[in-house]
């Protein structure tokens, strides 16, 4: 194995620096991944620009990077599920395993998690990094290592649409159009919504999106009165939508997401925008739709193995 | 049969007893004598004002949605009541074909036919109609007036059903009215272990220790939403699995995102202003859903067993009585804050 362990590491904002780190020795229940793919997003642009991210504060230098793929290089005595040379996507993610919320598998709300590239948590942005084995899936033949890595932000898709209960014959409104709007899409379509509206400022950006399966599409314009958007969704819909997905975090999405779901729907807010916001909340709850905010993912990549939803939503690409 | 009097509301602070014909039921109605009616916050807000959240009253209504009374006539497809049963009278006739109706969501109903809105008569009134299915038996141990009582007993049922309080879990409710209240004895009574309940009026928190709860906090006016929180979770001395808002106020919702429990749940059952500036990020980011309760939905028949059952005390919940004719001294009342729950008594 070579020494080179080139290495991406954040110092302070705008002070990104390639570095050689020493290769991790690895425990009995971890793996060391030759790393091959990894993503970059929102967040870590955050950390990039402003050296924080919500409650996130960078303080001392850490190594970017959270949404990976690697080939297994080597395997801790304890490790079962993978072997030397297995090409795995990498849940960045290990909690606790011991705390209230690990056992009653909301394990993505542990206090004590260490997530990848979130202060101050090393990332995995380097040509090697070792992980808890049982964090790591083996992908299947037909998946490539890019898409492997993309496994990560398609996880905050799927727990999106599962917070909202996203089910065959659905109606969804998906609030915004980056990444995160479309991986929601996505995975909307491979949970058997029945139609899909998304909603983006950039008509560019509404042009993937019908690329990918958006079956309506509405481009907002700045002057665009709320009353008028919320008809409008209603219309393209051919009614209310059952669930709302704002992956935008701005207040006029967020507005729209409570003023246009049905009555006893769910709108979920993944998109992190103000801290405060002004919002019609009285209607919402006298018309029982439930808000519910997400962070991150859980119990997600582990589906990998059995080739199926994930399989099915990258087939759809 | 004497006349039918009813106590119609023609403008903010115009109440005015008229006489009125008595109804003719359907063949699945059942013509009521009516015997007490609660009054409640929202007939109080849409009184002074004529508006509560969505609603607005915009022509003469005979006001009041808390009744209970006795069965005098029956409709000839009626199966369950003969003349003489008692019964409470759940203030609504939904559509039963829409698909809230069908999901069962009845209470999101977009025709509910709700008592005591637009175009809806309210039960005050001497001689009330009503369908059979949305009448419920009073068990013979339960009084006229707290079958009466039972309406918004039920409200706090089924906002406690949304909350999913479950044995064990610890609460905070904020605002001790007669909704927050009722919610702590229902809490209390689906196994809810610690109740911290909050209000900005002093007498109220002295009830609410008497109807069972745990700890209570009266809100100063010169505390901030974080002193508020900072106390409410040293006096608990946990972060509570669910907060109801059971007064609507923007300050409360703010509150109820900074102490809730990682996971947990906020439940707004309290209506509040239709704009509010909250930082709802702090609850989104620790997946504690906010959840709003309408009405109510299915709960009659546990509200009435529970009375029945003494698992929930409503005798000591009802604090006043007025007589028909004195409707308006009763609103009146209502308007000091000092009343838990008034009973109107139409007929005995």
């Amino acid at each position: 194995m070579a020494q080179d362990n080139l290495t991406a590491v954040l110092h302070k904002p705008l002070d990104l620096r390639l570095e050689q780190t020493e290769i991790p020795q690895i425990n009995d229940d971890e793996v060391l991944l030759r790393m091959d793919c990894v993503g970059i997003c929102g967040s870590d642009v955050h950390y990039w620009q402003h050296g924080s991210c919500g409650h996130f504060v960078l303080k001392k230098p850490m190594i970017m990077g959270h949404e990976a793929s690697g080939v297994v290089a080597k395997i801790g005595s304890k490790v079962r599920n993978l072997q030397v040379g297995d090409r795995v996507a990498i849940e960045p993610g290990v909690p606790c395993r011991y705390c209230e919320f690990c056992k009653s598998g909301r394990y993505h709300l542990c206090p004590d998690i260490l997530f990848c590239a979130t202060p101050p948590v090393h990332g995995n942005l380097a040509r090697y990094y070792k992980h808890a084995a049982d964090f790591c899936y083996k992908l299947p033949d037909h998946v490539t290592m890019e898409e492997g890595a993309l496994l990560e932000p398609l996880s905050v898709g799927i727990h999106a649409c599962k917070r909202g209960g996203v089910g065959a014959g659905d109606v969804v409104l998906v609030l915004g159009a980056g990444p995160i709007g479309l991986v929601t899409m996505l995975a909307a379509k491979a949970m058997g919504a029945s139609k899909i509206l998304i909603t983006d400022i950039l008509e560019s950006r509404l042009e993937t999106a019908k690329k990918l399966g958006a079956h309506h599409t509405i481009h907002v314009t700045k002057d665009a009165n709320e009353a008028d958007l919320v008809k409008l969704v209603h219309e393209k819909l051919g009614g209310h939508p059952d669930v709302s997905i704002d992956a935008s975090g701005v207040q006029s999405t967020v507005r729209l997401a409570l003023l246009a779901t049905k009555s006893g729907g769910v709108a979920v807010l993944v998109g992190m925008g103000n801290p405060e916001l002004t919002l019609p909340l009285a209607g919402a709850m006298a018309r029982e739709v439930d808000i519910r905010g997400i962070f991150r993912y859980v119990n997600m990549l582990v589906w990998i193995n059995e080739m199926n939803l994930v399989s099915k939503i990258i087939y759809l690409d | 049969m004497a006349e039918n009097c009813a106590v119609v509301l023609h403008g903010p602070n115009d109440l005015r007893i008229e006489k009125l014909p008595i109804p003719t039921i359907n063949n699945n109605e059942v013509l009521i004598k009516v015997s007490c009616v609660g009054i409640c916050g929202s007939d109080l807000k849409i009184y002074s004002t004529g508006r509560c959240g969505q609603e607005s009253v915009t022509e003469p209504l005979i006001i009041g949605h808390e009744g209970s009374g006795t069965v005098i006539e029956v409709g000839s497809a009626v199966k369950n009541f003969r003349v003489g049963d008692r019964v409470a009278i759940e203030p609504t006739q939904p559509c039963r074909s829409c698909e809230f109706c069908r999901g069962g969501r009845y209470n999101l109903c977009e025709n509910p036919h709700y008592c005591a809105t637009t175009g809806v008569s309210g039960n005050l009134c001497t001689y009330y109609k009503h369908v059979e299915d949305f009448c419920h038996k009073i068990p013979n141990n339960v009084s006229m007036e707290e079958g009466a009582a039972v309406q918004p007993l039920a409200i706090a049922i089924h906002a406690c059903n949304r909350a999913g309080i479950k044995l064990g879990m610890n609460l905070v409710i904020l605002g001790a009215g007669p909704i927050g209240v009722l919610c702590a004895m229902t809490a209390k009574a689906m196994g809810a272990a610690n109740i911290l309940i909050t209000d900005i009026v002093e007498s109220r928190l002295k009830t609410a220790v008497k109807l069972g709860v745990d700890y209570t906090l009266l809100i100063k006016k010169e505390y901030t939403d974080q002193q508020v929180a900072d106390k409410i979770l040293e006096l608990l001395g946990t972060a509570p699995n669910i907060t109801i808002d059971a007064c609507g106020f923007a300050s409360a919702q703010r509150v109820s995102m900074m102490i809730t429990r990682t996971g947990g749940t906020i439940l707004v059952v309290g209506i509040g202003a239709e704009t509010v500036e909250i930082p709802l990020s702090r609850a989104l980011l620790r997946e504690v859903n906010i959840i709003g309760a309408y009405r109510l939905l299915n709960s009659y028949p546990a509200a009435l067993s529970a009375v029945s059952s003494g698992a929930i005390d409503l005798k000591s919940f009802i604090t006043h009585h007025f007589t028909m004719k004195d409707t308006k001294s009763a609103f009146e009342l209502a308007k000091t804050g000092e009343a838990m729950k008034i009973i109107i008594h139409v007929s005995d």
